[in-house]
C-alpha cells in the first residue's frame, strides 16, 4: 500500500465512474433498446463499441506476452483475429441486418422455420459466451487482485457485481455508449507505453516504423546465444497448426454470436459494411502495436536485464517474482542472470512493462484501468448475449409467447446476473489457462455458427434439417478433436486443440450440405428471403422478379 | 414499386460479389500465402523485418483495414449506380423489423 497503489486506485475509480455514469443515463426502457440499443448507433462510434466488446481480457494482457514468447509463430493471432472481419464484414453482417432480427439465434430459427434449431443455436450461443466469459472474469480477478494487493478470487467477485449492475440495468444501450468509452481508455492505456518505450529504444515515438531494427537486432543477439531467431518461422508448431489456427480464428470471430449482435444495432446495410472497417480500424491500432510492445519489452529484458549480477537485479523484477510469475533463479550459479535463466509468463508482459521501463506510477495506474476495461466490456457483451438467448430465444419466441415486455426484460436482466454469478464461481477455479479456454470458445464458434451462417445466408437450398445437422455434427467434432488432441495426444498434421475449428467447420458444412440435398428444399417462401439478402433494403425479392421500393413503403 | 429488369438486379449482384471474390483473394494472400512461403520468403527485407514477419506483425493487418474501407467505398459507388437512396433505406429498414 503506497503512492503507487493510490494512483493506479484514483484512475480505476474514476474510470468506472465513467462507465456506471453512462449506463445509468442510458438505462434501456424498451425491449429494442435493450437487445440492439434501438438501431441507431452511428457505424464510427458501433465501430469503437465491437472494438471494446472485441477486444478482451485475452487481447490486451495477453497477447504481447504471447508474441513475446512464441515469436513469428504468436503472429497468428495477430492475423486471425484482424482478417476475421473480411469474412465478417462481406459475408455475414449486411445481410445479416436486412433480415432484421434481434438475436443469432433468432436469424437460424426464422431463415430455417424451425424451433428445434432455434433452441440449439440458443444452446450453442450460450455454451460460446459463458465459455469466453469465464476467461474474462479470470482475467477481472488477476488485475483487481494484484492491484489491490488482494486474493484474485475475491478481485473476481468485485468483478462479478461490477460486470452484473452495468449489463442488467443498462442492456445494450447502456453498454454500447460505456464501450465507446471503454475503447478510449483502453486504447489510450495501450499505446502510451509503446511509445515512451520507441522513444526510449530508438529515439522514434512512432513504434510502428521503429521496431523493425529492434526485430533484426534481437536476431543477431539470439544467433549469439545459440537460440532460433525470435522471427525465426514455425519453431513452436508446425505450418499446417499455424494456417490451422489462424483459420479457427478467423471463422470464429465471423460466427461469435456477440460480435454478430454488434451489426443488428446499426440503421442499414450499409451502416453495417461502414462498421465493419471502422471497427477493424480501431482494433488494427492495437493489434499493430501488440507486435512492437512484444519486441521492445523483450529487447529491454535481453539488453538491460538478462546479464546482470543476479544480486543487483532491478526493484521491479522482486514484486513479479513474489506473484510466481517471474523466475530469475541463477541454474549455473555463477552469479549473473542469463537469458536463458530468466522466466516470465505471457500474462504479466503487458502489466510489467511499464515497470520494467521506467514510466512512472501515472502510466502504470493507466495500464491498470485499460486492462479492467478490456475485461469488463468484453463481458458485458457475452452476458447480453447470453441473456438474449435465453430470454428473447428461449424463454420468449418458445416457451411463453404471450408474455408481456416488462416480464421478457425482466427475465432478461435475471439471466444476465444468474450467468455472470455462475460464471464467477466457474472463474475462481478456472478449467485452464485464460487463453485456451477463449480459444475453445472460437473453435466451437468455428464449428457452429459459421457455416450454419453462411450456408443460411448464400445457399437458399439449405434446409431445416440440414442447419440441425450441421450445428450438431460441427460442435461434436470440434469437442471430440480439442479432447482428443489435449487429452489424447491425437493430431493430424501437427494441429492441436487450439486449431481444431477447421475439422469442426469441415465436418458441418459437408454434413449441412448433404442432409439439405436429401431432404425437402425449404418453402419458397423461405427461398425468396434468401435471394432478398444479395440486395440493399431499397430492392425487394418477390415472385422470382426484383423491385424497386421508390415511394420507401415499410410495407413490403 | 417498379419492377426492376432481371438483368439489372443480376448484374447487381454480379458486381458485388465479384468484388468481394477479388477482395478475399487479396485478403487470403497477404494472410495464408504468405504463411505457406514464410522460410523462402524471409530472406527479403522491409523496414528492418524480415518480409514474413513484417506482412504477419503488419502488411496482413493493414491489408485488411485498406480492403474494408475499399470494401464500404466501392458499395456505396455500386449502390448509387443502381439509383440506391440511402435515406430511403433507413426508412425501409427501421420498418423491417419483426415486431415484437
Amino acid at each position: 500500500m503506497d503512492t503507487q497503489f493510490l494512483v493506479s486506485l484514483a484512475i480505476i475509480l474514476a474510470t468506472f465512474a465513467l462507465y456506471i455514469g453512462i449506463a445509468i443515463y442510458n438505462k434501456a426502457k424498451e425491449t429494442s433498446e435493450f437487445y440492439v440499443a434501438g438501431r441507431g448507433v452511428p457505424p464510427i462510434f458501433n465501430g469503437m463499441a465491437i472494438g471494446a466488446d472485441w477486444m478482451s481480457a485475452a487481447s490486451f494482457i495477453g497477447m504481447a506476452g504471447t508474441i513475446m514468447l512464441l515469436g513469428y509463430d504468436g503472429l497468428a493471432y495477430i492475423m486471425g483475429w484482424t482478417g476475421g472481419y473480411l469474412l465478417l464484414t462481406f459475408l455475414l453482417a449486411p445481410q445479416l441486418r436486412k433480415y432484421g432480427r434481434y438475436t443469432v439465434p433468432e436469424f437460424i430459427g426464422d431463415r430455417f422455420d424451425s424451433h428445434t434449431a432455434r433452441v440449439i443455436a440458443a444452446i450453442c450461443t450460450i455454451i460460446i459466451s459463458f465459455t469466453y466469459s469465464i476467461g474474462q472474469l479470470s482475467g477481472s480477478g488477476v488485475v483487481i487482485g494484484r492491484l489491490f494487493e488482494i486474493d484474485a478470487k475475491l478481485g473476481t467477485m468485485i468483478g462479478v457485481v461490477l460486470i452484473a449492475f452495468y449489463a442488467a440495468f443498462g442492456g445494450m444501450k447502456g453498454i454500447t455508449w460505456t464501450q465507446v468509452a471503454q475503447y478510449v481508455i483502453l486504447i489510450i492505456a495501450y499505446l502510451i507505453p509503446v511509445i515512451f518505450m520507441a522513444l526510449q529504444l530508438t529515439g522514434n515515438p512512432l513504434p510502428w516504423i521503429s521496431y523493425g531494427d529492434i526485430v533484426g537486432k534481437m536476431g543477431e543477439l539470439d544467433r549469439e546465444l545459440g537460440i532460433s531467431e525470435y522471427f525465426a518461422p514455425f519453431t513452436n508448431g508446425t505450418k499446417w497448426q499455424f494456417l490451422a489456427l489462424m483459420f479457427t480464428l478467423m471463422a470464429g470471430t465471423a460466427g461469435l454470436p456477440h460480435v454478430i449482435v454488434r451489426f443488428y444495432t446499426v440503421s442499414t446495410m450499409k451502416a453495417a459494411r461502414w462498421s465493419g472497417a471502422w471497427a477493424l480500424l480501431f482494433i488494427g491500432l492495437l493489434y499493430l502495436s501488440a507486435p512492437a510492445y512484444a519486441a521492445f519489452s523483450r529487447f529491454i529484458l535481453m539488453t538491460q536485464v538478462a546479464g546482470s549480477k543476479i544480486t543487483e537485479l532491478p526493484a521491479w523484477t522482486k514484486t513479479w517474482v513474489d506473484t510466481g510469475k517471474l523466475q530469475v533463479a541463477d541454474g549455473n550459479g555463477d552469479g549473473i542472470l542469463q537469458w536463458q535463466e530468466l522466466i516470465i509468463s505471457n500474462d504479466i508482459v503487458v502489466m510489467a512493462t511499464p515497470e520494467i521501463a521506467n514510466l512512472g506510477m501515472f502510466v502504470i495506474g493507466l495500464v491498470a484501468a485499460g486492462a479492467m476495461a478490456a475485461a469488463l466490456s468484453t463481458a458485458g457483451g457475452l452476458m447480453i448475449s447470453i441473456s438474449s438467448a435465453f430470454a428473447h430465444d428461449i424463454f420468449y419466441r418458445v416457451l411463453k409467447p404471450n408474455s408481456t415486455e416488462k416480464t421478457r426484460l425482466s427475465v432478461a436482466r435475471w439471466s444476465i446476473v444468474i450467468a455472470t454469478l455462475l460464471a464467477g464461481v466457474i472463474a475462481l477455479n478456472p478449467p485452464g489457462a485464460i487463453t485456451q479456454i477463449v480459444a475453445w470458445a472460437f473453435a466451437l464458434a468455428t464449428g457452429t455458427f459459421f457455416p450454419a451462417l453462411v450456408l443460411g445466408v448464400w445457399w437458399k437450398r439449405s434446409n431445416s434439417q440440414g442447419v440441425i445437422a450441421g450445428l450438431l455434427v460441427g460442435l461434436g467434432v470440434t469437442l471430440a478433436y480439442i479432447f482428443a488432441a489435449k487429452y489424447g495426444g491425437f493430431t493430424i498434421l501437427g494441429i492441436i486443440d487450439t486449431g481444431a475449428g477447421v475439422f469442426g467447420a469441415a465436418a458441418a458444412f459437408a454434413a449441412n450440405i448433404i442432409v439439405s440435398l436429401m431432404t425437402a428444399a425449404p418453402s419458397q417462401k423461405i427461398q425468396e428471403e434468401v435471394m432478398d439478402l444479395r440486395y440493399p433494403e431499397q430492392m425487394v425479392y418477390k415472385n422470382g422478379e426484383v423491385w424497386m421500393n421508390d415511394d420507401g413503403s415499410k410495407s413490403v | 414499386m417498379k419492377k426492376i429488369d432481371k438483368k439489372v438486379a443480376d448484374s447487381y449482384f454480379r458486381e458485388k460479389t465479384r468484388n468481394m471474390i477479388i477482395y478475399f483473394a487479396i485478403g487470403f494472400l497477404a494472410s495464408f500465402g504468405v504463411v505457406f512461403f514464410a522460410e523462402p520468403l524471409s530472406d527479403i527485407t522491409i523496414n528492418g523485418f524480415p518480409f514474413h514477419y513484417f506482412m504477419g506483425a503488419q502488411g496482413a493487418v493493414l491489408t485488411f483495414i485498406i480492403l474494408l474501407f475499399v470494401n464500404a467505398k466501392m458499395g456505396d459507388a455500386i449502390d448509387r449506380k443502381y439509383g440506391i437512396d440511402e435515406s430511403k433505406n433507413e426508412q425501409i429498414s427501421s420498418g423491417k423489423v419483426l415486431d415484437h
